[in-house]
């Protein structure tokens, strides 16, 4: 016996929400990338409590595939970034307004 | 209280505040070790939950794959743009906004289901069971999580060339 | 001579009563609006028909009948259309129908040159159909029915000129004066239908009324119903209509300000008089209004000057006098003076139309010295009908007076004789007044010939025609009496002391005006005109008018008409401009999602999801 199942998905929670605070408060577009990955980590560790309540394996599949989209991920994301810099000459995202309105 | 449920509660706060800080940091470079040792803290966590080798692999490729990828492009962008402006509150009250409204309805519904206070039992997996487990059961996934990867390769070799012959497209 | 009709034929003849003057009123309005010849010829027509049909019912009278179809049905009530045709009602309808057909006569005569004119013959006919509709109602739904109707006419008639201002005021403040009085005979009839279920004249007349509501609950609906009568018929305080009313053509006083309509409120009293009866409180108010009013506009018909509203106070004054007959419990002496009054006012009035025609000014001084006395028909005719009015024995007046003093003197309180006794005095005192003024003027205008209007004669015999009536009608008051009530044995009056006395008053009022009015060299003014309070106490209407001027000021404008203006602009308005307002600044904050910024459309679901949670949990 650990801890009740609702910590485990509590925890997740916050993770994911600060995961979220940083993607829609930050000026930079790196910074935005960094709390996407801080909202996969939670959800992982959300699916790894899940498989731990159930003794399915199917929760720790999940993460390594996670891990995997990760990682294509960051890098797609990051060439993305660079090149957007290379077009426009700055990172803020708020620049990025061609859809206004 | 036992031992595994002390250990769970110190790995959750490490998580917390080093999570915290990562997301409040002016400069990227400190975000991105503070995340580190989340990510860190994250694997501590996986490993309670049952899982050693995705502990493993969440040192190997997380921390140590995906964050040093960030830090190169950060070093490579770092001369032009200096550091963010300001942090005022109409930045940041969306995402607290939402943040904590998501979190609160979360946990609402968390905890109105009879299934949210039921204790978790200890359990461990070796590689080889997990291994044997993806290969026989999720086998296509693994090979389009390769695929994957290689598309993402590919991508990146495209879209990071350099001035010269990116110009010369159109798009 | 008595016919003998069976239920099919009375039928038809009562049909033929009330319909004509719709399809005459219909056809003027739709066809015949650019052809006055016609427009005339057919309205006369239709009352002439409706004439003829009265006649026949009344000859052909045996037993009182009720023709009648379902015309309501919901759910266990039920309201029928029809007819009742008794004793009452058939008087009324003749009486109707012939003075109607006289003064549409005479009208030809009087609009001949006016530009409205195939209107007016509308309107007349319009009037026709609803008065006669109204007298042969058989239940009181559909009396009130046409009740309304005959004001609506009353309205359109009063401004019928209306490019002149002071017309359509007066037809307005005819019209909601009336309603107020109409809205409590409404209440008096809801009470009546919610007590017994049923509004049907017969029903409420019938002897086990008294058993199915409360004495209380009586009185009250008898009150209400008198509320209306008030209002129709010009009692205090919902006086001041009339006066004003003599806006319209003089043919339409004569018809409806004097013979008619505003006999109506009468008319209703007689008919529901068996019920009314019941209340013996309901019947004292009665006296009482019908006295008070009978004073008053007495006393302010002594100090006016304009020929028309002299008759108009008189009109008021007299109906009164057959309310307080009523309420005295005479019923065939409040009907008898009803119908002779008809004849006598109807007169008065078409005589005076023939001068202000003539002579284009209201005003008895004026049409006095341009020379009103060298016209002989109208001058003999309208001095028949002052008599009448004064009660000067042998004219009908003089017996209608007589049966009704007959019966103030039969009750236990002297007071209500004595003001009787005073009002006619001041009844005849101010018609020889004004018959001196127009008769015997200060100075006559020379130079004016013996001119007669245009189409004199159409004018001419509906006067004559009237005076023959007024002079023999008294005559026959015990034939209507045994017509009207049933089990009567003629008596003779038991109180003859009342003859005298009011014979005497009246002869006294004659003589009083004579000295002031008549003689040479007499001052031309009247007692009462020589202490200014009291002239002017009389000649303002006893202030009623400024009475009323004060609670439309400060009751009505000030306070519930400035609390739903504001309502209306602050809680309406307001209501409906803020919630605009609003959705304005909504959509301003809401214009933020789509900046281009990537941060609000991130958020954006998250905010959604946790809401929708929330609700899904919560609820």
């Amino acid at each position: 016996m650990i801890v009740p199942y609702g910590h485990v998905l509590v925890l997740a929670g916050i993770i994911f929400c600060l995961g979220l605070t940083c993607v829609v408060a930050r000026r930079n577009l790196i910074m935005v990338l960094i709390g996407v990955e801080i909202m996969l980590n939670g959800a992982a560790v959300a699916f790894m409590g899940s498989g731990l309540l159930w003794q399915r394996l199917e929760g720790q599949a999940f993460v390594l595939f996670i891990l995997g989209i990760a990682a294509t991920e960051v890098s797609v994301g990051l060439a993305l970034i660079l090149h957007a810099y290379r077009r426009s000459g700055s990172v803020d995202p708020d620049t990025y307004s061609v859809l206004k309105g | 209280m036992n031992l595994y449920a002390l250990m769970f509660y110190a790995t959750a706060v490490l998580i917390i505040a080093s999570t915290v800080l990562a997301v409040t940091r002016r400069q990227a470079v400190h975000s991105v070790v503070f995340l580190v040792v989340s990510f860190l803290g994250s694997a501590m966590l996986f490993y309670l939950l049952g899982s050693p080798f995705l502990a493993a692999l969440q040192v190997i490729i997380y921390a140590g794959a995906v964050m040093v990828l960030f830090l190169f492009v950060i070093m490579m962008l770092k001369a032009e743009q200096g550091e963010e402006k300001g942090f005022a509150k109409r930045f940041w009250a969306p995402g607290v906004l939402a943040g904590f409204l998501f979190f609160a309805a979360a946990c609402v519904a968390v905890f109105s289901d009879p299934s949210g206070t039921v204790p978790l039992k200890l359990n461990a997996v070796t590689p080889k069971e997990f291994g044997r487990f993806i290969f026989e059961r999720y086998w296509l996934a693994v090979e389009l999580i390769s695929l994957l990867l290689f598309l993402g390769l590919v991508a990146g070799i495209h879209l990071g060339r350099d001035k010269g012959r990116g110009e010369e497209d159109p798009e | 001579m008595m016919l003998s009709f069976n239920q099919d034929l009375v039928l038809v003849f009562a049909l033929l009563s009330v319909l004509p003057p719709l399809f005459s009123f219909g056809l003027i309005v739709v066809f015949l609006r650019s052809s006055p010849g016609l427009s005339s010829l057919v309205s006369i027509s239709a009352v002439a028909v409706s004439l003829i049909g009265a006649v026949l019912l009344l000859l052909g009278f045996r037993r009182p009948v009720e023709l009648s179809a379902t015309w309501i049905v919901t759910g266990h009530l039920s309201f029928p259309f029809g007819f009742l045709l008794d004793p009452t009602s058939l008087l009324m309808l003749v009486l109707v129908a012939g003075i109607s057909l006289l003064v549409q006569v005479y009208s030809v005569g009087y609009m001949a040159a006016d530009p409205g004119y195939s209107r007016y013959f509308a309107f007349q006919s319009l009037f026709a159909w609803a008065m006669i509709a109204l007298v042969l109602s058989s239940s009181l739904l559909q009396l009130y029915v046409f009740w309304e109707l005959v004001g609506l006419s009353s309205y359109l008639l009063i401004g019928f000129w209306y490019e002149k201002f002071s017309a359509t005021q007066a037809g307005k403040k005819a019209f909601v004066m009336t309603r107020v009085g109409d809205v409590a005979l409404f209440m008096g009839l809801l009470l009546v239908l919610l007590h017994t279920g049923s509004l049907g004249i017969q029903e409420m007349n019938g002897s086990d009324m008294a058993s199915r509501m409360s004495p209380d609950l009586l009185t009250l609906s008898a009150l209400l119903i008198f509320g209306g009568v008030i209002g129709k018929s010009a009692q205090f305080p919902l006086l001041t209509w009339l006066p004003d009313a003599m806006e319209g053509p003089t043919p339409v006083s004569a018809l409806l300000h004097s013979a008619t309509m505003v006999a109506a409120g009468v008319y209703l009293l007689a008919r529901l008089f068996p019920f009314l009866s019941h209340a013996e409180a309901a019947m004292t108010v009665f006296l009482t209004i019908g006295t008070i009013t009978m004073v008053m506009a007495s006393t302010m018909a002594m100090v006016e000057k304009d020929l028309k509203r002299i008759w108009a106070y008189s009109t008021v004054s007299q109906l009164g006098f057959m309310i307080m007959a009523l309420g005295a419990g005479g019923f065939f002496e409040g009907t008898f003076h009803l119908t002779t009054h008809a004849v006598f006012k109807a007169l008065l009035f078409l005589c005076s139309g023939v001068w202000i025609h003539l002579y284009g000014t209201n005003d008895v001084f004026a049409i006095g010295r341009r020379g009103a006395r060298r016209l002989k028909a109208p001058m003999i005719c309208i001095f028949l009908a002052a008599a009448s009015l004064s009660g000067i024995a042998p004219l009908s007046g003089f017996f209608s007076k007589e049966a009704v003093m007959g019966a103030l003197a039969g009750l236990d309180n002297p007071v209500w004789v004595a003001a009787g006794l005073l009002g006619v005095f001041l009844t005849a005192y101010y018609a020889f007044r004004a018959l001196f003024i127009l008769a015997l003027p200060l100075k006559e205008e020379k130079g004016g010939g013996d001119e007669k209007p245009a189409l004199f004669r159409t004018m001419v015999w509906p006067i004559i025609i009237l005076s023959f009536f007024t002079v023999v009608l008294g005559w026959l008051e015990p034939f209507l009496e045994g017509f009207l009530v049933e089990d009567v044995n003629i008596r003779t009056n038991p109180h003859s002391w009342v003859v005298w006395a009011s014979s005497g008053l009246a002869v006294l009022g004659v003589m009083v005006a004579w000295l002031e009015f008549g003689r040479k060299g007499s001052a031309r003014i009247g007692f009462a005109e020589r202490w200014a309070p009291v002239r002017e106490l009389f000649a303002q209407r006893w202030y009623l008018d400024h009475a009323y001027e004060l609670v439309l000021e400060y009751v009505v404008y000030r306070t519930f008409a400035a609390l739903c203006s504001r309502n209306d602009q602050k809680v309406i308005d307001g209501g409906v401009d803020g919630l605009s307002r609003l959705t304005v600044a909504g959509g301003r904050v809401l214009s933020h999602l789509q900046s281009g910024a990537l941060r609000y459309n991130v958020a954006l679901p998250f905010v959604i999801v946790g809401i929708v949670v929330f609700c899904v949990l919560l609820v």
